[in-house]
């Protein structure tokens, strides 16, 4: 009997050598392609970091109003935030590959899923980023708009404006990376639809006259004395 | 020969307008006579003119080129006599040529024995025959025509102590049209001489035949009343034969002196003319278009008769003051160039002697509604001398070759009746009819050409006129049309090469067939036809619907 | 969109003329050209339904030419963006030629080509000046004279003051003045002046005017130069006079008349944009030029030198104090992008005036647009929103203005707007400061 566990022992430890012996290949590929990978996502990292400098990312990303918004969360700056996602993504993405080696059964599926992923993150991400530049622009612009036409409330004005795009953008953003796309649709349908309901009706009974005039005056080619009559021209 | 009987004659005539004075000479006395003139029919012959306007050969004083006239009878001794008159018209017409003479119906000159007796005393029968007057008041508000040389139309007269009435030179008092017995020794004068063969008259100064207070004494009714009885008498007794008006009015005003066909035959288009220069310095057709416009219809059996130069200064009385500022600064910079209100240059000189825009003036002299008189001298591109004094500068000799006194006459140099023109540009040994005769490209040739051309198609004298207006200002278009012939011609004004786009629509289907080397070119149909010209170039297109 | 010449076209155009222009105009237009031929005088009246005044205009260009240009050969050129009122017909309607008979025809020497081509479905300046300058360079036009159609006040000789001097006396460019009221074009005598003067040294009184005019070879480098995208269709104007001085071109002016133009007082925004916008814009692609000259040097003028008038005129001062109040108060945000701390304060503190203390100096309304100029060049925000955002300053300088000369006679107008002028002039160097400065 000693014998038969000696030798079971012994053939289960060779099998655990053997199998170690057949892993630990794969553990050391996995490890040089960690860090072959460490090396290119550096490189990256610097390539990424040169080409957003080249292109001003920085100061885009100041008119988002996304560097604001990083230097209140004690974030570095937006070009260094980005080559860090690159390095990181990168890094991740060759890690990654190195386990695929390993042949872990059903992990497969998960990284292939992982890097199906990627691309939509990047979308997304995309997404925000230029919505922030968006919304920036154009709450400007109805700032500037409202201030120039005298109209009331333009700082209010303005932040609906941003507001609204910002929603749109989230939206999209949660979308395009599939976190609760049904509801975040439906919430959305339902604020903006509500928000244009409200516009119509005010528009509607309070602004009647005004969109009276305003439709003469793009069908009917008159010009109509202008209200500001005691103004002066300024060229 | 010529065609016997054919009324309307002068329709299809090129006439040749030449002074006697100024031809050939042929007996060395430095004066051109009608024995010359008659040794030169074979080069008009050949030239292709059918009719011949002589200016006054008549005894004369010639303080007017000839205009003044002393004897209404007779030949002027220097030209010869009447058998030598009879001897060239006969030859003429042996030629095919006709001929027409001035009859200075107005005035005379005051050398003229009917004056001299006029003037003697106020019962001489010829008293009544020149219009007097106790003071120079009368007729109030008349014009001047001689403006550079003439205060007042009336004159003073030392001998008869009393004014007389004068339109032109002071040495050439009016005849009195109101005494019936002046209206038939005019007619009888103008008898002689329809007699003797002439084909028609060249009637000067119609307009001034009668005078009333409270008129501008030109046009007057009673003009024509005589000059229709004159008619009369021509047509009962001389068919055939011819009138031509020269009266310098516009258009409208013209219009009277053709009446129902019963007055004249032909008249001048004077002003017509300066607007055929200024068209092309202008480079804009805009002038010629618009007095065409303005010409009234006449009736079917007249005639316009039509001039580049003549004897005269380019006359610029019947234009616009613009106008005649234009024309004054482009053609005449050089002031003593100016005369009358008018320009004293001939033709090739008024053009910078550019052959192409000489073409092109003659072009539209040949195929312009009328009968076109080319001034002698012109067909060979002779230049002018503005040294010479009033309008002689036009009236050099005719040069016929490059040697002794240019072909004009053997006499000296010095003793002729004018002098040659000498510089290397337009003197005779550049410009003469013997060399331009042997060259096939010379100004000479291209004029006998144009001519035959012209006188291959009866449309151009006989047809009607309808401008096109393309867009293109410079472009003048215009279509002929006679009985089945339809010519439509196409002048580019500019010095710069064009193109245009004629709308020939209504001739759709028609091939054009050009006139001169008579290739054909593209059919007319709904879309614009375009037509691209070079410099001063000019078509005329024959259209034929096969 | 771009056609093929075809071979007929080509022969009645010169081979210098750059046969990339040929594109850009219609096939229509450009036959209408060939009939035109060369011309001496072109005169372009840009469009867009101004059937009320049209007729006016048009009938004195056309004694103008009449009067003063009889024996050269002149065309009308009318760049239409649309009209929908009869007004390419009323400009086409002026021709005189011989195919159609009308009284004024003896009166003309010449033929008179007026021909009208649309360029576009809205008002586009640059395309319509393009579109001009295109037909004067095929048509190879001596001189070319610009005219506003709804000038109402336009006489005869305008013609003759606009042109005589680029045909006889070789200038390229001759840019208006008028005799305006005290308070008329102030974006003009209290921006657009003082500026221009300092940057390029030279003092012309009107670089945005709707009448002016200038010679072949003017039109022909302007054509060539211009990048003709979207962003300079904007203030095509001031771009043509920045373009003259850099091109070192004879620059002169002459006096006009009153001017006399509908009134868009609510139109400051799009102004400042066809003014400033655009003046801002040359300061980059001229900087070598205009950062070297001190001082400014007058420009040679014939006629009258600019008058004022003195009616009184009723003018909501409530109203713009208001504005720059709540433009101060409302573009805080925007503002600290552009300005610099202290000029934003002092801005603040007038903003707290009453009206009756209001008081907008020369020296810090000079600094204001010094430093929208320098942010404006760095692009801290969007360039239309700096020139937007200068609005309401504007305005509370109209106003400060306003109050200022109240009561002032003529020459004290004439001073004051000097004073300014010299203010700028000495500010320069604070300009160049901001321009190379911090970022």
């Amino acid at each position: 009997m000693r014998e038969m566990i000696v030798s079971e022992l012994t053939q289960a430890v060779q099998e655990l050598a053997r199998g170690f012996a057949r892993f630990l290949p794969r553990l050391i590929v996995l490890v040089i392609i960690g860090f072959a990978g460490w090396v290119i996502a550096y490189l990256l990292k610097t390539l990424a970091r040169s080409i957003l400098r080249l292109i001003k990312f920085d100061r885009l990303s100041e008119n988002a109003g996304a560097s604001q918004l990083l230097a209140r969360a004690a974030l570095p700056p937006s070009s260094e935030l980005l080559s860090r996602f690159v390095f990181w993504v990168a890094w991740l993405g060759f890690i990654l590959l190195g386990i695929n080696v390993l042949g872990i059964f059903g992990l497969h599926e998960q990284i292939a899923h992982f890097f199906l992923f990627l691309p939509r993150v990047f979308a997304a991400l995309f997404i925000m980023f230029f919505g922030l530049l968006a919304a920036s622009f154009f709450s400007r612009a109805a700032l500037l708009g409202a201030v120039n036409s005298n109209l009331p409330s333009p700082r209010l004005l303005s932040i609906a404006v941003r507001a609204i795009i910002i929603v749109f953008v989230l939206s999209m953003f949660f979308e395009e990376l599939g976190i609760a796309e049904q509801t975040v649709l439906v919430a959305f349908g339902i604020a903006f639809g509500a928000v244009m309901f409200g516009l119509a009706i005010a528009f509607g009974t309070g602004g009647k006259e005004l969109a009276q005039r305003f439709l003469e005056r793009r069908l009917v080619h008159k010009h109509e004395d202008e209200k500001n009559g005691d103004e002066l021209s300024p060229l | 020969m010529l065609p016997m009987l054919d009324a309307l004659w002068y329709k299809d005539a090129i006439i040749y307008q030449v002074h006697v004075r100024t031809f050939y000479d042929s007996n060395g006395d430095g004066i051109g006579d009608f024995q010359g003139l008659e040794q030169k029919l074979e080069y008009l012959q050949e030239l292709g003119v059918n009719a011949l306007w002589l200016m006054p050969f008549f005894p004369s004083p010639l303080r007017d080129a000839g205009y003044d006239i002393a004897d209404y009878r007779s030949v002027h001794a220097s030209y010869g006599n009447l058998a030598d008159f009879r001897k060239f018209l006969n030859s003429a017409h042996e030629r095919g040529i006709r001929v027409i003479i001035e009859m200075v119906l107005n005035h005379t000159s005051d050398q003229h024995p009917w004056f001299q007796q006029s003037r003697s005393s106020r019962d001489n029968p010829y008293r009544d025959w020149y219009v007097w007057s106790e003071t120079d008041t009368r007729y109030k508000g008349t014009r001047i025509i001689f403006l550079d040389t003439e205060m007042s139309n009336w004159a003073w007269d030392p001998i008869s102590k009393a004014y007389y009435w004068h339109r032109f030179f002071s040495h050439q008092p009016d005849l009195n049209y109101d005494n019936p017995v002046v209206r038939e020794e005019m007619w009888d004068v103008m008898k002689f001489w329809l007699e003797a063969g002439v084909d028609g008259f060249r009637l000067d100064a119609v307009p001034y035949l009668t005078e009333r207070e409270g008129t501008n004494c030109e046009n007057l009714p009673e003009t024509h009343v005589i000059l229709k009885d004159f008619r009369r008498r021509l047509d009962e007794q001389f068919p055939g034969r011819m009138l031509l008006a020269e009266a310098n009015q516009w258009p409208a005003d013209l219009r009277p002196y053709f009446a129902e066909g019963d007055e004249f035959h032909m008249a001048f288009h004077f002003p017509l003319m300066p607007r055929m220069f200024m068209g092309v310095k202008l480079e804009d057709r805009k002038p010629i278009t618009e007095i065409l416009q303005q010409t009234p219809e006449i009736p079917a059996s007249c005639q316009w008769c039509l001039f580049l130069r003549n004897h005269d200064e380019l006359t610029l009385e019947m234009v616009t003051d613009i106008e005649r500022d234009y024309m004054y600064d482009v053609y005449a910079e050089n002031k003593t160039m100016r005369l009358n209100l008018g320009i004293r240059r001939r033709l090739a000189p008024l053009l910078d002697n550019d052959r192409r825009c000489i073409e092109l003036m003659n072009g539209m002299l040949m195929s312009l509604p009328g009968t076109p008189i080319i001034y002698y001298g012109d067909e060979i591109g002779m230049g002018d001398n503005v040294n010479l004094g009033d309008r002689d500068g036009v009236r050099t000799p005719m040069q016929w070759s490059g040697g002794w006194n240019g072909g004009f006459s053997s006499a000296d140099p010095e003793s002729l009746c004018a002098p040659l023109i000498l510089n290397p540009i337009y003197g005779y040994p550049a410009i003469n009819a013997l060399s331009q005769r042997r060259t096939p490209h010379s100004l000479f040739s291209w004029m006998r050409q144009m001519i035959a051309v012209r006188r291959s198609a009866r449309v151009f004298g006989n047809g009607s006129i309808e401008f096109l207006y393309p867009v293109n200002h410079r472009i003048l278009a215009y279509v002929r049309r006679f009985e089945n012939e339809t010519v439509l011609v196409v002048n580019n004004l500019s010095s710069a090469a064009q193109a245009v786009e004629l709308d020939l629509r209504r001739f759709k289907g028609n091939i054009l067939i050009e006139m001169f080397g008579r290739n054909i070119f593209p059919r007319a149909g709904d879309l614009p036809y375009l037509l691209t010209l070079g410099p001063y170039q000019f078509y005329w297109f024959r259209l034929r619907r096969v | 969109m771009l056609e093929e010449v075809s071979p007929q076209e080509r022969v009645a155009l010169r081979t210098d003329v750059k046969l990339a222009e040929e594109g850009f105009l219609p096939d229509d237009f450009v036959r209408q050209l060939i009939d035109v031929g060369e011309i001496d005088i072109l005169v372009g009246l840009p469009t867009q339904n101004n059937a009320k005044t049209i007729a006016s205009v048009v009938a004195a260009i056309q004694s103008g030419i009449l009067q003063s240009f009889s024996r050269d050969r002149a065309a009308i050129i009318n760049a239409d963006a649309g009209s929908r009122d009869g007004t390419p017909e009323l400009v086409v309607s002026a021709s005189i030629d011989d195919a159609r008979q009308r009284d004024f025809n003896r009166l003309a020497l010449r033929t008179l080509h007026s021909i009208s081509t649309q360029y576009g479905s809205s008002i586009a300046r640059g395309t319509a000046l393009r579109t001009i300058l295109s037909a004067g360079e095929l048509l190879r036009a001596r001189a070319t004279a610009m005219v506003s159609p709804d000038s109402t006040s336009i006489k005869p000789d305008w013609l003759r003051s606009l042109l005589k001097p680029v045909c006889k006396e070789d200038f390229d460019l001759i840019l208006p003045t008028y005799a305006r009221h005290k308070f008329d074009g102030l974006l003009i005598t209290n921006l657009l002046y003082p500026l221009i003067r300092a940057l390029y040294g030279l003092r012309i009184r009107e670089p945005y005017a709707s009448e002016f005019a200038f010679s072949g070879r003017m039109g022909s480098q302007f054509l060539a130069q211009n990048s003709w995208n979207d962003e300079s269709r904007e203030g095509c104007e001031v771009r043509f006079t920045v373009a003259a001085i850099a091109g070192n071109l004879r620059i002169g002016q002459c006096f006009l008349g009153t001017k006399n133009v509908e009134r868009h007082a609510a139109d400051l925004v799009p102004a400042l944009r066809q003014t400033i916008g655009a003046l801002f814009g040359s300061m980059e692609s001229n900087f070598s030029l205009w950062s070297s000259k001190t001082g400014s040097q007058p420009v040679p003028t014939t006629g009258l030198e600019q008058e004022f008038t003195l009616e009184p005129q009723r003018v909501n001062r409530k109203r713009l104090l208001e504005m720059f109040r709540s433009g101060v108060a409302e573009l805080e945000s925007v503002f600290q992008s552009i300005l610099s701390p202290t000029t934003l304060a002092e801005l603040q503190a007038i903003a707290g005036l009453e009206e009756d203390d209001f008081h907008y100096s020369t020296e810090l309304w000079a600094k204001t647009v010094y430093e929208f100029a320098a942010a404006h060049h760095k692009a801290v925000i969007n360039r239309d929103h700096i020139v937007q955002a200068l609005a309401p300053l504007f305005r509370g300088r109209v106003l400060a203005f306003l109050l200022e000369n109240r009561n002032a006679s003529a020459p004290d107008v004439e001073a004051q707007i000097e004073n300014l002028c010299l203010e700028f002039e000495r500010l320069k160097p604070y300009l160049l400061e901001m321009w190379a400065g911090k970022q």
